[in-house]
């Protein structure tokens, strides 16, 4: 057996899918349990407080504010699991990748248009500041390199799994 | 080809890192040296810049004021007409504050509803800020005609004028002076729907002039000449700073259970009701 060759894409794989799994799990326990609060709020609460921080927002309809406050946060967890694991990576990072496209692009425009609100990306009260758009800029660039690169990997054998050069009779 | 993207793309990101890292820095030494920020915000909502004000737009509030014993009890009604017109005092109505579960300082003549409702809801707005207006025209008004006068909330009216809007200074002190004869909504809902107005030419005394009677309109004026109130506008500024409010609106609601929860900016009365609905079980 032999081990896999040093290698850039792999490594921003590697990279990412800790990184943003990390992000996106501490991110959805964040909204749910709300560990900046005491006594901590029930999670019927916690959600309906995030639905306010989503709200301040102003791009989505009551309606949709709420189903997102409801969903977003299990989403979170789920999605940042599987990166983890590594199953079916293609598909998480990129289902990753547009929640996370999602997010900047309603970072970007809370900040261009001077909304004053708070972010509600870790569910603690957190002004949106220039800071919080690199953050996410960031985060965006590195889930579409780790999706490119991964798109990029699958197309190869891996070589753990690549049979073994004939041997010469 | 493919290294030189992935070099690229390495040197990129940790570009951006440390740009934030940079800009971190940056904010945090801005806000060291800087006290109010007189830039107003295009969205409507508006902000005062501080020290405190990058720390907690609203971590959880600590409640530690003392329940005061429940003054009488006051009529729970958005209709400002039902309300009796109250006598215009002097500096004892200054100092006539109450606490209600722990919210102390309250100008009961600018707070409605029960006193021993589940939730007290405390709102801190500028008469010239859009999201205030946009606030109290829409989500307050429902709030108060669904939670407020059905008992579940009590809601208190926080004046927060901030310096960089001329007039909403003595736009507060026009409502407060009307909340003292009785007359907040009518004057407070006339000013928020005329704000485009006043804002421009700065008359106030003409908006709320339009929406009293004349007898009602002496008694306001003369409130305001003396100057009586003035330390309850001061005294709501000096409680938002505390908190810290950094931005209006923002709205601070408490249950009886100790916990506050704070609400940043205009909210739609469809997801504050969710929040409500599960607070006054």
């Amino acid at each position: 057996m032999q081990s896999a060759p040093f290698n850039y894409r792999r490594l921003f794989i590697w990279l990412g899918r800790i990184v943003i799994a990390a992000v996106f799990i501490f991110a959805g326990l964040a909204k749910l349990i709300r560990w900046d609060m005491h006594p901590r709020p029930p999670i019927g609460i916690a959600t309906s407080l995030f639905a306010l921080q989503i709200d301040s927002y102003q791009m989505l309809r009551p309606w949709a504010v709420l189903q997102l406050a409801r969903w977003l946060p299990s989403a979170e967890i789920g999605v940042g699991l599987l990166l983890l694991i590594g199953w079916r990576l293609r598909i998480w990072s990129t289902l990753v990748t547009l929640i996370i496209g999602g997010f900047f692009v309603a970072v970007v425009r809370a900040y261009t248009l001077h909304l004053d609100i708070n972010c509600g990306c870790f569910a603690k009260p957190e002004p949106l500041t220039g800071m919080t758009v690199l953050r996410d800029g960031s985060l965006f660039l590195l889930a579409v390199l780790m999706t490119v690169f991964a798109f990029q990997e699958a197309r190869k054998p891996h070589p753990w799994s690549a049979p073994a050069p004939a041997q010469p009779s | 080809m493919n290294r030189r993207l992935i070099f690229l793309s390495s040197a990129t990101i940790l570009a951006i890192a440390a740009t934030g890292t940079l800009a971190k820095i940056h904010l945090v030494n801005a806000s060291r040296v800087s006290t109010v920020s007189s830039a107003p915000s295009s969205s409507g909502s508006s902000t005062v810049s501080s020290p405190e004000a990058n720390i907690a737009a609203a971590s959880t509030i600590p409640v530690t004021g003392p329940v005061a014993a429940a003054p009488p009890a006051q009529k729970s009604t958005a209709n400002a007409a039902s309300r009796p017109a109250k006598s215009a005092s002097s500096s004892s109505a200054a100092q006539a504050t109450i606490t209600v579960d722990g919210v102390k300082d309250i100008d009961p003549e600018k707070a409605f509803g029960n006193k021993n409702a589940a939730v007290v809801m405390e709102t801190f707005t500028d008469f010239q800020c859009p999201a205030c207006k946009q606030l109290y025209t829409t989500t307050v008004q429902r709030v108060t005609d669904n939670y407020v006068d059905t008992n579940k909330v009590y809601i208190v009216h926080r004046d927060f004028p901030l310096p960089m809007h001329a007039y909403s200074r003595i736009a507060a002190s026009y409502s407060r002076a009307a909340a003292h004869i009785g007359k907040c909504d009518v004057v407070e809902q006339a000013l928020f729907q005329n704000q485009e107005k006043w804002e421009m030419n700065g008359d106030v005394k003409g908006t709320v002039a339009a929406a009293l009677s004349a007898a009602d309109m002496k008694k306001v004026q003369a409130l305001v000449d003396s100057g009586a109130l003035e330390p309850l506008i001061d005294r709501d500024k000096q409680i938002g700073q505390a908190i810290p409010v950094n931005q209006t609106p923002t709205t601070i609601i408490h249950t009886r259970d100790g916990q506050s929860y704070p609400v940043v900016g205009y909210v739609s009365y469809d997801v504050l009701k969710t929040l409500l609905d599960q607070l006054v079980k």
